[in-house]
């Protein structure tokens, strides 16, 4: 089915039939061709199709163009999205009052919404009550919570406290920062759950705690 | 020049050989027949730098500059010291504030004022800096890649990688990279004329590959379609047709092309790069450009690029450490790879490693400024105004 698929695109491009390219990609959907496999099963051969044609002199370099702008026309239908679908976890993150460290923070953040969750930048200087204010305003059950400076680092117990006296034990604070990394016991000190090493490791444990938080509710 | 002493000029005679030890022996010797001769300083400065004495650098910079403030080459020293101690940006500011302002079109002045802004968390001072930088040479890859980091830090990876790439096209190295896998260098010959060439496919394939080194896309083409249409499954002149339409930002013919020269033989490393860079072209497939270059890294594992175009794939897949990985590699096979070190310095800032990445920029800014030969333009140039 594919290899017929590629032929027929094929024939499409260079017959300039935008349409015809589109039911051809939608049947090879339905034929059962994942949309993940669409570009590398059915596009990527009727584009070597495409140069074998050019190469040999079966379409002139005129009519190669116009193909490969018919194939330009239909490349959203078979290449997958670059952002990553919305996966429902909404983590929020922000610096430590006295802190307007941002730097690690909003790379993170851009890293976690790129792979589709709903992260809540709260910014810099951010005070312990306003953490439980957007928790209890989001749903947010994922905190990450930055501190560049010792002090600010240990001030953050007063998040842990504050969403303990809330009644929040379930939210999981993460935390960043360097203090964190130069002194490992110090995240569990100030009741955090884990500490956050740049944004890879905030992708890994975000799908960790989001994962736990599902089998604790299912 | 004429009055400048013998021993001066045995100085600089040996510094522009690299024999640094004697050189600057010459230079002490120079400076004890005269102690007023900013050249000497500056050159005394130029090889302290060479050798990593920067507080000796600074001194000898500074009494260059003591001596005329027009010395625009003792600026570049000066800068490139502080830069390189760390821990100085207040100073590293001014010294290349005053080499733009003494050199207004140097492009380079502009770039390092930006860093230098940089690393002293002046942001927005910084993008400026290097939009004027831009504004002076379009195509400099470094002010780019400095954009690219500035982006990274506000808006995240995937606003910076755009930038990145684009400062990749920019810089001349990953064209290098093509040519060196096809085999084809700068000999110094002169460009071959299309129509005296032998009408052999291999004439006519060498003659396209040095053509487009030239630039020459369209008399290139020529010859490519004379060899396909002998046959049309030679896939190194698909390949090199795939890297013309490449340069003419067509991707889906430099696909359609590199996918036929792999479907002919797959063992074609050209092909193999045009597929990776037009795949790296659309976001959507970093995975088939993460694949494609990985395993152009496996065929050429002793060339920094292919390690450069994975990492850049596995950044915009947000496989940070792997990246990592392939760009300390990268770094080792060559030092003075600033793309390279643009990269790492974009991935240390995802971990946080604020410093080290600050460090990776300074280093490229070296290599940057030595692979242009800019010490020794500057030197030139104020030597020249001085005879």
């Amino acid at each position: 089915m594919p290899d017929d698929a590629a032929a027929r695109l094929y024939q499409a491009f260079v017959s300039q039939d935008p349409a015809g390219a589109i039911g051809i990609i939608e049947r090879s959907k339905r034929a059962g061709v994942a949309q993940a496999q669409l570009f590398d099963q059915v596009f990527a051969p009727a584009l070597s199709l495409l140069g074998g044609a050019w190469a040999s002199g079966a379409i002139d370099e005129y009519t190669f163009t116009q193909a490969a702008v018919i194939a330009e026309q239909i490349t959203s239908f078979v290449i997958p999205p670059a952002a990553s679908g919305d996966t429902g976890i909404t983590v929020l993150l922000g610096t430590m009052h006295h802190d307007h460290h941002t730097i690690e923070k909003d790379i993170t953040a851009a890293a976690l919404k790129e792979a589709g969750h709903r992260a809540i930048d709260l910014g810099a200087d951010v005070r312990p009550t306003e953490f439980l204010e957007r928790v209890e305003e989001t749903g947010a059950r994922i905190v990450i919570v930055y501190a560049q400076l010792t002090g600010a680092a240990h001030s953050v117990s007063r998040v842990r406290e504050m969403f303990s006296a809330g009644g929040r034990d379930d939210i999981v604070i993460l935390v960043a920062g360097g203090p964190f990394v130069a002194d490992r016991l110090l995240a569990r000190a100030v009741g955090a759950n884990g500490v956050v090493r740049g944004a890879e490791s905030a992708l890994r444990l975000v799908a960790k705690a989001a994962a736990r938080a599902e089998a604790r509710h299912s | 020049m004429s009055g400048r002493s013998q021993t001066a000029l045995l100085a600089e005679g040996l510094a522009r050989q690299g024999h640094v030890a004697p050189a600057v022996d010459a230079c002490y010797q120079a400076l004890r027949n005269d102690d007023a001769d900013p050249l000497v300083h500056t050159l005394l400065a130029e090889l302290f730098l060479s050798g990593g004495f920067h507080d000796e650098v600074i001194a000898a910079a500074t009494r260059a500059i003591e001596l005329d403030a027009n010395c625009a080459p003792a600026y570049l020293a000066l800068g490139l010291a502080y830069d390189r101690r760390g821990g100085m940006w207040d100073q590293s500011i001014l010294v290349w504030h005053e080499l733009a302002e003494v050199v207004p079109d140097l492009v380079i002045a502009h770039v390092q004022l930006g860093e230098a802004f940089a690393a002293a968390a002046f942001d927005a001072e910084a993008i400026e800096a290097w939009r004027t930088a831009l504004e002076l040479d379009p195509a400099d890859a470094r002010a780019m890649y400095n954009l690219a980091v500035a982006a990274l830090k506000r808006e995240g990876m995937a606003t910076a990688l755009p930038g990145f790439r684009k400062a990749g096209e920019l810089d001349p190295s990953q064209d290098d990279f093509f040519f060196s896998l096809a085999g084809v260098h700068d000999n110094g010959k002169p460009t071959p004329d299309p129509s005296t060439v032998a009408p052999d496919r291999d004439s006519r394939l060498a003659a396209a590959f040095a053509l487009a080194f030239e630039e020459d896309f369209f008399s290139a083409a020529g010859l490519i379609r004379l060899i396909l249409d002998e046959d049309a499954g030679d896939a190194e002149a698909l390949a090199l047709a795939g890297y013309l339409y490449l340069k003419q930002e067509s991707a889906n013919e430099a696909m359609s092309v590199a996918l036929r020269s792999l479907a002919v033989s797959t063992r074609t490393p050209t092909a193999v790069y045009v597929l990776g860079a037009a795949f790296a072209k659309r976001p959507g497939l970093n995975r088939n450009s993460a694949r494609v270059f990985g395993a152009l890294a496996k065929a050429v594992p002793d060339h920094p690029m292919p390690h450069v175009l994975l990492a850049e794939s596995l950044l915009s897949l947000q496989r940070f450490g792997q990246a990592k990985e392939a760009y300390l590699r990268a770094v080792a096979l060559d030092p003075a790879c600033v793309r390279a070190r643009f990269g790492l310095a974009a991935v240390l800032l995802t971990e946080g490693e604020y410093a080290r990445a600050h460090w990776e920029i300074r280093r490229a800014a070296y290599y940057d400024t030595r692979r242009q030969g800019l010490f020794w333009r500057l030197y030139d140039t104020y030597a020249e105004g001085r005879a």
